[in-house]
């Protein structure tokens, strides 16, 4: 890697760049000025014939908060390219007063905006409701509220249960996890590597199981924001982030840095990739509480920490050669990769959105992609070879484990 | 309570509507329309007669239950049509609407009612914010309603100005094929454009009678709103020498008396005798709309618009207010009331009325002069048929009496409105 001397490190050439004598700058901003008169052009006096056809209305409703028993609030975004004005609200067949909140003081939605449709209700616990939104086209969007229960609203008990939670399912796992530590340093490459893999097959679940959640959000996602693009980019977006995070540590150890090339680096992306999907597993348990949508009873937290417990020896396995990190990184790995649950878990339960939900898994996924790669690399490195059968197997016993242990988290 | 607020809102509201649009003129980018919108608020609200309830974010923490209440929430704010008005709106060709062009003379000794019919693809208000793209003649859905003494001609230039061809189809004995106004018959449908067509029909038999546009696909030409009422009055001369046409009793028991019966009920009805200025008429045409296209209505009314006859505001305490647009019928307790009831209603197999507190006579078809029901408090009509029913409130305290379609959720998706006793 000392190939760094073949780019100019973004110095400006002197070439003969001024055209017509043009400073550079202008050169810059041209074509900027010109695609704006272009535009005006285009807006201002639209040169194109009229086609006809008017556009559809779109409103989506994404999702349903009921703060008290006597109140329901629908969540509503325009995702068309015209404004739309709720003028009427059907609750189960009939109309209902509403007030609309958040779209400027009125009923009216203009591109991409979102507001909040407050029904004074009073719902029955387990009985599902319908509501319709007529737009003053007629126009009707559906929305069932499957067996409504109240939304908890923000309260220090609130936080402090998911706060809990959050070390029930994430931190203490994953401490856990990490007490393997002095085994898998007393073993041989062969198995350290299988170890490894195992570790690999561990994110791979998680990274197909959190994909598939992502895509799946992204369908409630409003589709003026393009859930499925917004996965795809979160994927690639924070694939890419810790790829470049990682090949400037790889620069730096090339030029000599002997910190940077200690596999505590690569324990640090671990715990940081696993981290970000423990954000969006909270991100879950947090909506759910939203949503009044969990019964987080016992055997929840149980299936959680048999599944989080597994990414403990993920975190250390990279750092089982050389000298022993100082303990301090330890906890500084635990709580790197287990603390984003209490987070995720606030996150989720205070402003949640599929939009949200989604980008923060697929901003998992990238990263956990990327830790894959770079603890394959490590096996590599280590004069392993990555497709042996040890290493196969336990790949696969890290995928069923994981699994298995995902069985017993339903939520 | 005061209840007599409403001239004086409509005053104030059309005063603020002039100076805001007087002020607008010349702004391109203002339409009469949103101005208008807007001062109906504007109006409502300066008078106290809280017309927001229910409007965007507004903070509102007055005595309104807090269990919510249902009806649909703002008032109207398009005037182009109003169900007070139609209510109580007939033509007979003497009188009427300004919008309907009409006629009445004598041709070969016979009394001819003549008017001018044009069918329209306009936009109508159908919930308070809520614009249905209708086909109406006159521009008005239901359509205007025709008056005339049994026996009369009932002349109907029709000209057609939508998009499609249409036709007018009389639900009255007519003996000529060629003015039955189907597509298969006599000039067909009507294409826009096309020369206006003169439709002649003799007001027989007396009762309440429906009309509509009988086009192809006729769902859609009826839902739409191609449809209205003709009310024939019976005349009392041919009753007393015909009784037994205007009722079910076998001719052996009709007597002197019940002759006598008849020939006075007749006069209440026929517009031409001063009996009938004694009654209290209304025409009620109960319809529905399909908004979203899907073969069932978003919005059922009496005469088109959600819940125009319910009141404006209340806090299910018995604590009320007329909206501005949204207020009940105020009827006179001393008075007798007679609805024209028509069942206009599509995708749905019948159609009901129900009143609160109170029975009432009732004549199917309105082709007798004798009740076909008495003393019943609902009523299921299915679509097309039509009758008329008879109140008397004279013996209740004042206040509010409900009625509404006893379908519930015809009721709660608009159809549900009062009577306001005085």
């Amino acid at each position: 890697m000392s190939d760094e001397s073949e780019t100019d490190g973004g110095v400006v050439r002197e070439t003969d760049a001024r055209p017509f004598g043009l400073p550079r700058w202008v050169s810059l901003l041209l074509p900027l000025v010109l695609l704006a008169v272009v535009l005006g052009v285009f807006v201002v006096g639209s040169p194109l014939p009229e086609t006809g056809g008017q556009p559809l209305p779109d409103v989506s409703i994404t999702h349903t908060t009921i703060p008290d028993d006597e109140t329901v609030v629908l969540h509503a975004t325009n995702n068309g390219p015209d404004s739309v004005t709720i003028s009427q609200v059907l609750v189960d067949e009939a109309y209902w007063n509403f007030e609309v909140r958040g779209a400027g003081g009125d009923r009216t939605l203009a591109p991409m905006e979102s507001a909040r449709v407050v029904l004074p209700y009073h719902w029955n616990p387990g009985w599902d409701l319908e509501a319709v939104l007529v737009l003053s086209d007629g126009a009707t969007f559906h929305h069932a509220i499957v067996a409504p229960s109240e939304t908890p609203g923000l309260t220090l008990d609130l936080l402090w249960t998911l706060a809990l939670v959050g070390l029930f399912v994430g931190v203490i796992p994953v401490a856990l996890g990490m007490l393997w530590f002095p085994a898998i340093r007393s073993m041989s490459d062969r198995w350290l590597h299988a170890i490894l893999l195992f570790a690999v097959g561990v994110l791979g679940f998680l990274a197909v199981d959190a994909g598939f959640e992502a895509l799946e959000l992204a369908e409630q996602v409003p589709s003026a924001f393009e859930g499925t693009a917004l996965v795809v980019l979160g994927v690639l977006g924070s694939l890419l982030l810790v790829q470049s995070v990682s090949a400037w540590r790889q620069g730096r150890a090339a030029s000599g840095d002997s910190r940077a090339s200690s596999g505590l680096w690569i324990a640090y992306l671990v715990a940081l990739g696993i981290g970000l999907h423990n954000l969006a597993e909270g991100l879950a348990i947090g909506s759910s509480f939203a949503l009044g949508r969990v019964s987080l009873g016992a055997f929840l937290v149980v299936g959680f920490m048999l599944h989080n417990v597994t990414e403990g020896p993920a975190v250390v396995a990279p750092v089982a050669r050389g000298e022993r990190p100082a303990l301090g990184h330890f906890a500084a790995l635990g709580v790197l990769a287990g603390a984003p649950v209490i987070l995720g878990g606030w996150i989720g339960s205070l402003a949640y959105s599929p939009t949200l939900g989604a980008v923060f898994l697929a901003i998992g996924v990238g990263a956990i992609l990327q830790v894959s790669w770079e603890i394959a690399g490590l096996v590599r490195e280590g004069n392993g070879r990555l497709a042996s059968a040890t290493n196969m197997l336990a790949f696969l016993a890290g995928l069923a484990v994981m699994y298995v242990t995902d069985l017993f988290v339903a939520l | 309570m005061p209840s007599l607020g409403y001239e004086r809102a409509g005053a104030v509201t059309a005063r603020l509507e002039e100076r805001l649009t007087d002020r607008l003129v010349g702004e391109q980018s203002v339409s009469r329309r949103t101005v208008l919108g807007s001062l109906g608020v504007a109006g409502s609200a300066a008078l106290g007669l809280g017309s927001t309830r229910g409007s965007a974010s507004a903070g509102h923490e007055d005595d309104e239950d807090h269990h919510g209440n249902f009806g649909a929430v703002d008032e109207y704010r398009d005037r182009d049509f109003d169900p007070h008005e139609f209510l109580r709106a007939f033509n007979t060709g003497r009188n009427g609407q300004d919008a309907v062009p009409q006629d009445v003379y004598e041709e070969d000794g016979r009394t001819v009612r003549e008017f001018e019919f044009t069918a329209v693809d306009v936009p109508i208000t159908i919930a308070p914010g809520v614009e249905f793209s209708a086909w109406a003649y006159n521009g008005q859905v239901p359509g205007p309603t025709i008056r005339a003494v049994e026996g009369d001609l009932i002349r109907v230039r029709f000209e057609n100005f939508g998009r499609h061809g249409h036709t007018i189809h009389p639900h009255v004995k007519n003996v000529n094929p060629a003015m039955d106004g189907i597509p298969q018959n006599g000039p067909g449908v009507i294409d826009a454009g096309e020369d206006p067509f003169t439709y002649e029909w003799i007001a027989q038999p007396a009762g309440v009678h429906f009309y509509h546009c009988h086009s192809l696909p006729l769902k859609e030409h009826l839902h739409r709103g191609l449809y209205g009422a003709i009310i024939v009055d019976p005349d009392p001369e041919r009753v007393r020498e015909n009784p037994a046409d205007y009722t079910n009793d076998h001719p052996s028991q009709i007597t002197d008396a019940l002759v006598e019966d008849m020939v006075a009920e007749a006069k209440t009805r026929n517009h031409e005798y001063d009996e009938n200025d004694a009654v209290d008429e209304m025409v009620m045409v109960m319809n529905s709309f399909d908004t979203n296209f899907d073969g069932g209505n978003e919005v059922y009314a009496a005469n088109t618009r959600a819940f125009a006859y319910g009141v404006g505001e209340t806090d299910g305490k018995g604590n009320w207010k007329p909206g501005e647009t949204k207020r009940p019928i105020q009827i006179d307790k001393t008075r007798r009331q007679r609805v024209y009831l028509v069942n206009a209603t599509e995708f749905d197999l019948v159609n009901s009325f129900h009143t609160h507190s109170q029975f009432f006579d009732y004549y199917d078809h309105g082709t007798t002069l004798t009740p076909t029901h008495q003393t019943i408090d609902t009523v299921m009509q299915c679509q097309a048929q039509r009758g008329i029913v008879e109140l008397d409130y004279s013996d209740h305290q004042p206040g509010l009496y409900m009625f509404h379609a006893h379908q519930s959720e015809f009721a709660e998706l608009g159809w549900m409105s009062f009577f306001e006793v005085v």
